[in-house]
């Protein structure tokens, strides 16, 4: 077997035991110890992943399948997780002596959704699923209080409810074709696809993804979950779990194939996705709250591209990920460093006030990255979109396309309102918000990288259309 | 490939805006100076383009194409032929005396110029490119830095006056999107060249009819065109001097300009069909924005509303659907331009001195200040169409295509012009003549700084007025293949 098959994960693994391995040693040496040790880890694991890339194959009696799709999304989980081990640095609401277990569970739950993206048995699918969920569950209890401990409970019941309806739902296709692959299934599909029970077995499965990607109807927990975890946890969650989720849809939908239905029920999902979402965050004062709203809006765009269902559709599938990954970074770099400047883990409106003359880099990066969430030009996020809707208008879905630029202009009140506070509203203290180095880098990584994908994405565009290619024909 | 004059243009306030950027903010003077050059460079070469534009060619000239996301049939493509040639001048004189009249801008200095290159590197863009991805980005990066200059720099009612100009904007954006994915996703399209579209696509008369409806309410948002108007009066009150300057003088004509170059050049059935409809909207802007004129006291909603009224006219030498009317509309969109930039130049710096717009509380300033007072009026004279001014011409060619078309819309439109003379001439008499108001004792005249851009506004305007050869030469034939394809 190919060690480079397996390389992110094995590295994984062996980080993961080490990390048991370190809180035999004395406490005072362990906490020293601790930073240094998980930093060049997350660097060994992004490096591993980048070596990883080109490689293909089958693992495990073809449950598991590593192709450029699943190595790209490697490639990104391992980002997010050195960008979040940067980050947990800065955070005040993850104390020293819990670190440890902080960044055990965060491993876990990145390995999961590594496997998550290269999974295709219903059973190894199912593992990595619940591997990751239950991982994000615990870190989402990791600050002390009654009400994070509400909101991960909200968390873990309706996570236990939609893997309930993914067992249902992969037990009945199951069923009907006799295998748990599912490539297997995939060939069976057209005679399958005759059976009601089929589709139902689709939708059911497929809340289970929608969940991940906070996308209506199973988007409640979000706001809370979003609102009570630990800026850095809340930053995992909305980028690295989103990512593994659009990876994870890709993957089911171009096996499976769109029947009609499946197309009106996602589109439905889609519109009210994208409308709750902008609607309901015009009134947050909560800026997390209002992220967790705006990513549900998101989940409503990423749909679209979705239920497009061609080459071009999943192709920008995959770009608008990465963009969404990169924009919302930088709003939660933001978010994390303005609370760890007031002291205060749920940042509100007005905590942002004078960012741009305590920190006018900080500013600069906050303005970029919601504007590209908001889709303008010349960002990436507005590429990204620009080229979902373009797909998705291809196949005809001209209403979901018009609801969603419109959804883009209300979704631009709030973004703005932060713009505002941070621009315009005097500060409530003068004294400057210093950034630390590895702080300025990321700022500087991100503020590149949100400019430059949006003016020159032909190389990732490229990038993406050969791991779509690989998936199948079209 | 030849010497890339168009995206040296568009590169001359990139360049400008990235050297801001790495410049430390207290060298202040340094900033001013970047934001200078870099604009004169643009201004410079926009010059040198008219010269060496070929007027007898009515095709695309200096295409510049390089293939840019490839699958989604996008191209980096940058022409330009008798439309835009005029436009880039505008932009690039406007942009240059707003440079310049800004001058004194003293809060963040380094924001407040990297913002401005970056909305004209926008407006630029828009005007020179000939791919619907690359117009509606540009389009989209100019709207922005507009919030930025009025939220952080403006005054009166900054915060609604800039998150409405905003939304209203985006709002268009948004048509303008949807009908831009559209039309590519029509058989035979898959592209977002607009000469590709046009010689590929057969669009069908019920594809015509909505997609201009559409793409014409996305562009008339920008062009202020009544009843989405409301967003453009405010705007220019909130913003400060050089920013209202682009806004009425270069942003509002990219709304036009698009109804000209993609709309109608794409649709010309579509634009047929619904060319009623866009006459009386016209005539709405000139009658009720003349109206509502009369009616204000302070000198920049009095500016602001003969905004409106004079876009009107431009869409009303769209509407005509000739050769006449659309150049009349072109020349109104340029000496438009010219003569808003130098009403608005005029205000701020009577803002400046006298702490006050409202009319009641000016009054004798031409006692103390002659020059700038003589600028201000010619800039009225210009807005009321007195023969030799830029406008004159502009306003003559639509009423004479407008009478011809629209017989009963003409000759309202002729009356309404009366309206505008009585609110100019009322504003000028109650701000520059009667008695001296005391608090404006120590007001002081312009400066030999002061004085310049706002000098090079007025030469425009009279040359063009004086010689409209020159620029009916430059137009003609692109006005005339428009309507002929």
């Amino acid at each position: 077997m190919n060690l480079l098959l397996f390389l992110p994960e094995t590295i994984l693994l062996i980080f993961l035991t080490l990390l048991l391995c370190l809180t035999l040693l004395k406490k005072e040496l362990t906490e020293k110890m601790l930073m240094p040790f998980v930093g060049s880890f997350a660097f060994v694991l992004l490096a591993a992943a980048f070596c990883s890339l080109r490689v293909s194959g089958d693992l495990f009696y073809s449950t598991y399948r590593i192709d450029l799709l699943s190595q790209g999304f490697k490639i990104l989980l391992s980002l997010v997780f050195f960008f979040i081990f940067l980050l947990s640095g800065e955070s005040v609401s993850i104390q020293k002596e819990r670190r440890l277990e902080y960044f055990f569970f965060l491993s876990t739950a990145t390995l999961g959704m590594m496997m998550i993206t290269s999974s295709v048995n219903i059973l190894t699918l199912y593992i990595s699923l619940e591997l990751s969920a239950y991982s994000l569950y615990l870190l989402s209890a990791f600050k002390q209080g009654r009400r994070d401990a509400e909101a991960s409970v909200k968390y873990l019941i309706f996570g236990a409810a939609t893997s309930g309806f993914f067992l249902w739902g992969f037990s009945l296709i199951a069923g009907l074709a006799g295998t748990t692959n599912l490539l297997e299934i995939s060939k069976n599909v057209p005679v399958l696809i005759t059976q009601p029970a089929f589709s139902l077995g689709l939708v059911f499965a497929s809340f289970s993804f929608l969940f991940k990607l906070s996308g209506f109807p199973v988007h409640f927990w979000a706001p809370d979950v979003y609102e009570s975890s630990a800026t850095p946890v809340t930053a995992f969650i909305a980028t690295a779990s989103k990512a593994a989720a659009v990876a994870i849809l890709i993957r089911i939908l171009m096996l499976m194939g769109l029947t009609h239905a499946f197309v009106i029920i996602l589109g439905t999902m889609a519109f009210i996705s994208m409308t709750l979402g902008n609607t309901v965050a015009l009134v947050q004062q909560d800026v997390k709250r209002l992220l967790a709203y705006s990513s549900i809006a998101q989940a409503g765009y990423i749909l679209v591209g979705l239920l497009a269902g061609s080459f071009d559709g999943y192709t920008s599938c995959l770009f608008y990920a990465l963009a969404y990954v990169l924009m919302n970074a930088g709003a939660f770099m933001v978010t994390v460093l303005v609370a760890k400047a007031s002291d205060h883990d749920n940042p509100q409106m007005a905590h942002f006030d004078g960012l741009a003359d305590r920190s006018p880099f900080l500013a600069l990066i906050l303005l970029l990255s919601l504007l590209s969430l908001a889709g303008i030009p010349p960002l990436v996020g507005f590429t990204g979109k620009w080229i979902l809707f373009s797909s998705a208008m291809d196949k005809g879905h001209w209403f979901l396309v018009l609801s969603g630029v419109l959804n883009s202009v209300v979704s631009l009140f709030y973004y703005l309102t932060i713009v505002k506070h941070a621009y315009l509203e005097k500060p409530k203290t003068n004294t400057p918000l210093v950034l630390s180095m590895p702080m300025k880098l990321l700022g500087l990584f991100l503020f590149c990288a949100i400019v430059f994908l949006g003016i020159f994405p032909n190389y990732f565009i490229t990038f993406a259309q050969t791991a779509i290619q690989q998936l199948g024909a079209f | 490939m030849n010497f890339p004059i168009l995206s040296t243009i568009l590169l001359c306030p990139i360049v400008g805006l990235f050297l801001i950027l790495l410049t430390p903010r207290k060298y202040e003077n340094l900033i001013r100076w970047i934001a200078l050059l870099s604009s004169s460079g643009a201004l410079a070469l926009s010059i040198y383009l008219c010269f060496i534009f070929d007027a007898s060619n009515p095709s695309f000239q200096y295409v510049e194409r390089i293939e840019w996301i490839k699958s989604y049939g996008i191209h980096y493509t940058n022409a330009v032929d008798g439309l835009n040639v005029s436009m880039l001048l505008l932009t690039g004189i406007v942009i240059f005396c707003g440079i310049l009249v800004s001058w004194s801008v003293t809060y963040r200095v380094k924001d407040f110029f990297a913002n401005m290159l970056f909305l004209v590197s926008g407006v630029f863009g828009v005007f020179m490119t000939t791919n619907l991805f690359f117009f509606f980005l540009f389009y989209e990066v100019a709207v922005i830095p507009m919030y930025l200059l009025i939220v952080i720099w403006g005054s009166t009612n900054k915060q609604y006056a800039a998150m409405k100009l905003t939304l209203y904007l985006l709002l268009g954006s948004a048509l303008m999107f949807a009908g831009f994915l559209y039309i590519y996703s029509l058989p035979g399209a898959h592209t977002f060249d607009l000469v590709t579209l046009k010689q590929n696509v057969v669009f069908t008369s019920q594809n015509q009819d909505i997609l201009f409806l559409g793409l014409f309410l996305g562009f008339g948002v920008l062009a202020a065109c009544f009843p989405f108007h409301v967003w453009s009066p405010d705007g220019h009150v909130a913003a400060p001097t050089a920013a209202s300057m682009l806004h009425a003088g270069v942003l509002m004509k990219l709304g036009a300009y698009g109804i000209l170059r993609v709309a109608i050049y794409l649709l010309p059935q579509g634009a047929r069909h619904w060319a009623t409809m866009i006459a009386i909207l016209a005539l709405c802007n000139i009658v009720y924005g003349a109206m509502v004129a009369t009616q204000q006291r302070d000198l920049k909603y009095i500016i602001g509303y003969s905004s409106v009224s004079h876009m009107g006219i431009v869409l009303l030498g769209i509407a005509t659907m000739t050769t006449i009317g659309f150049n009349g509309a072109l020349f109104q969109m340029f000496s438009h331009g010219v003569m808003t930039a130098l009403f608005f130049a005029c205000v701020g710096f009577i803002y400046d001195g006298c702490h006050t717009r409202m009319l009641d509380e000016l009054g004798g300033l031409s006692k103390k200040a002659p020059v700038i007072s003589a600028f201000f009026i010619i800039a009225g004279l210009c807005g009321l169409g007195l023969p030799g001014m830029g406008s004159f011409v502009a306003e003559l060619l639509v009423t004479i295509a407008a009478v011809k078309t629209y017989p009963v819309i003409g000759i309202t439109s002729i009356i309404a012009l009366l309206i505008t003379a009585y609110y100019v001439l009322t504003a000028v008499q109650k701000a520059f003549y009667g008695p001296l108001n005391p608090h404006h004792e120590h007001f002081k005249d312009l400066d030999l700084l002061q004085f310049f851009p706002r000098a090079i506004l007025v030469a425009c305007l009279i040359f063009f007025g004086i010689f409209p050869q020159v620029f009916i030469n430059w137009i003609w034939l692109s006005t005339k293949s428009l309507l002929g394809g």
